[in-house]
């Protein structure tokens, strides 16, 4: 399937490595504690520019999804659908993806991340319901 | 803070508008476009080319900036542009700084346009642009989710499942808006619409249907900006700026909840600056990219309780002879897609009470709104009143 590539910039490419590795990760602030994605150097809450990595269940819950009859990329074959969960380690934020359930998603359904790999250098998160 | 606000508040006017014809094929340069709006406009107002010395536009790298309309019109000595970065958002961000500028002195006839060949060239619906307007799209775009269509369609479906929000809310958004598009001789579409005809619409991205979407289209519009003393000596009736608000909030990619935009924030600093609330409102033109765009912001915009837009819609409230007439024109819908200045337009011509078969009898205030913060984390809004 084609993708449009991810561009990583300095803030997240480690971010997308780690996903390469099977990793889902957040960053968590060492002046407050708050955890946040996506990645980027600053602290939003308290501008600490100090933080680490910190692997947590790569796990959420439906907040939306859609159904995709066209395309939009080249290359893509639609209907394809793309999901918009809810990261239960960091309630605050939205991570997408597709969905690779048998059935359309739910509201507020839990899932789980599935892990899928694009060529050889490429891999992408994808989001299938929690068993 | 509240002095200077009230010194701002009525200080400026509009006094013209212009258009191009809107069409799905202009057959000619944003530069030529912007140039034809920008001179429409200064005629409408009483005025020539010789008496701008501000011009400001937005865009996304798919437009005509200042820098190239000015030498082409012959503006050899601008004192103020502005050439603002950020698609929709800033549709009416570039009048408040036009009348910013007015206000301060810097200038004294601004003409802010924009021009557009959103059908024929840039899409804003495809992907092949190249113009990433945040970093944030990479954690998108691999999923094959790229396309405004397909963003705010996720976001409506979280306002679906959060306030039960429906199909025939959507619906009737659209059917209202093309009836009022049928009285506009400038819209694209103006044959009728039912609600069945919405509902039996392809889908483009669950939950939105091809009606949901705006009508990308070619054209340009523009308006003149300049001080209200002034505008009162000029060939039309002068409309007020009475409040001009723009700023931001958080991505919704960690901002919390997705049914709230950062108009929500921006409207009470909005209406305070203007002396008024949404009870003081006799028309509102609303940014509809699509139909879901409008039952937000009549929410965060305070026309109604959060959760509650889509029965406002459904109980005709928004049509034109409802409590709130919304999109006059036909917005983007069924007018055309001008990014904003085409609805901050038709809101001037309903103060003026030149809408003719559309006209709101006896409006006197307007609010219209830029699109209100999702895909960009800003928005921007202009209270208008009659003079
Ligand atoms: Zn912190």
């Amino acid at each position: 399937m084609t993708v449009h590539r991810p561009e990583p910039d300095r803030d997240s490419r480690e971010w997308w490595e780690r996903v390469a590795r099977r990793e889902f990760a957040v960053q968590r602030c060492a002046g407050c504690g708050a955890d946040r994605f996506p990645a980027r150097a600053f602290c939003p809450a308290c501008r600490s520019e100090e933080w680490r990595w910190r692997a947590v269940p790569p796990e959420g819950r439906v907040e939306s999804w859609i159904v995709s009859h066209q395309p939009f990329v080249p290359g893509l074959a639609a209907p394809y659908v793309v999901v918009m969960v809810r990261l239960a380690a960091v309630p605050g934020c939205l991570v997408h993806g597709n969905w690779r359930g048998d059935r359309e998603p739910r509201g507020g359904e839990r899932v789980r991340a599935v892990f899928r790999d694009v060529g050889e250098d490429l891999t992408l998160v994808d989001w299938e319901p929690a068993r | 803070m509240a002095k200077r606000l009230l010194e701002f508040r009525n200080a400026t006017a509009i006094a013209g508008v212009g258009y191009t014809p809107f069409t799905k094929n202009s057959g000619a340069s944003t530069l030529t476009l912007a140039c034809r709006a920008v001179l429409a406009a200064l005629a409408d107002a009483g005025l020539t080319a010789d008496d701008v010395d501000g011009l400001a536009t937005h865009r996304v790298g798919d437009s005509a900036p200042p820098t190239l309309v000015g030498p082409a019109l012959g503006l050899a000595d601008l004192s103020w542009h502005l050439d603002q970065f950020g698609g929709g958002s800033v549709s009416h961000a570039v009048v408040g700084q036009a009348a910013l500028a007015v206000a301060a002195g810097m200038a004294e006839t601004v003409v802010c346009y924009r021009a557009i060949n959103a059908r024929s060239e840039f899409r804003m619906g495809g992907t092949g642009r190249g113009l990433p307007v945040s970093p944030e799209v990479q954690y998108q775009a691999p999923y094959g989710y790229v396309a405004p269509p397909q963003q705010y369609a996720m976001y409506a479906r979280a306002h679906m499942l959060r306030y039960g929000t429906t199909a025939e809310h959507f619906g009737t958004l659209a059917v209202t808006q093309r009836a009022n598009a049928a009285k506009n001789p400038r819209a694209l579409m103006r044959t009728p619409i039912t609600l069945d005809d919405y509902l039996a619409s392809r889908w483009i991205a669950e939950p939105f249907r091809l009606l949901d979407c705006c009508l990308e289209t070619d054209g340009a519009c523009a308006v003149v900006v300049t001080t209200a003393g002034r505008a009162r000596d000029l060939r039309r009736p002068p409309v007020l700026i009475s409040a001009a608000a723009w700023g931001g909030g958080q991505s919704h990619l960690s901002g919390g909840d997705p049914t709230v935009t950062s108009a929500a924030a921006l409207a009470p600093r909005l209406y305070a600056q203007a002396g008024l609330g949404p009870g003081d409102v006799d028309v509102a033109e609303i940014y509809d990219c699509f139909t879901y765009s409008v039952i937000v912001q009549l929410e965060d915009y305070g026309f109604c309780p959060k959760g509650e837009g889509g029965p406002y819609v459904a109980s005709g409230a928004t049509a034109l002879d409802g409590p709130l007439p919304v999109n006059t024109h036909g917005g983007f819908l069924s007018e055309g897609y001008v990014h904003g200045v085409n609805h901050i337009a038709e809101a001037v011509s309903q103060l003026r009470g030149e809408a003719g078969d559309r006209q709101v009898p006896g409006a006197e205030v307007a609010l219209s709104t830029a699109q209100p913060g999702y895909i960009l984390p800003a928005t921007s809004a202009l209270i208008l009143r009659r003079a």
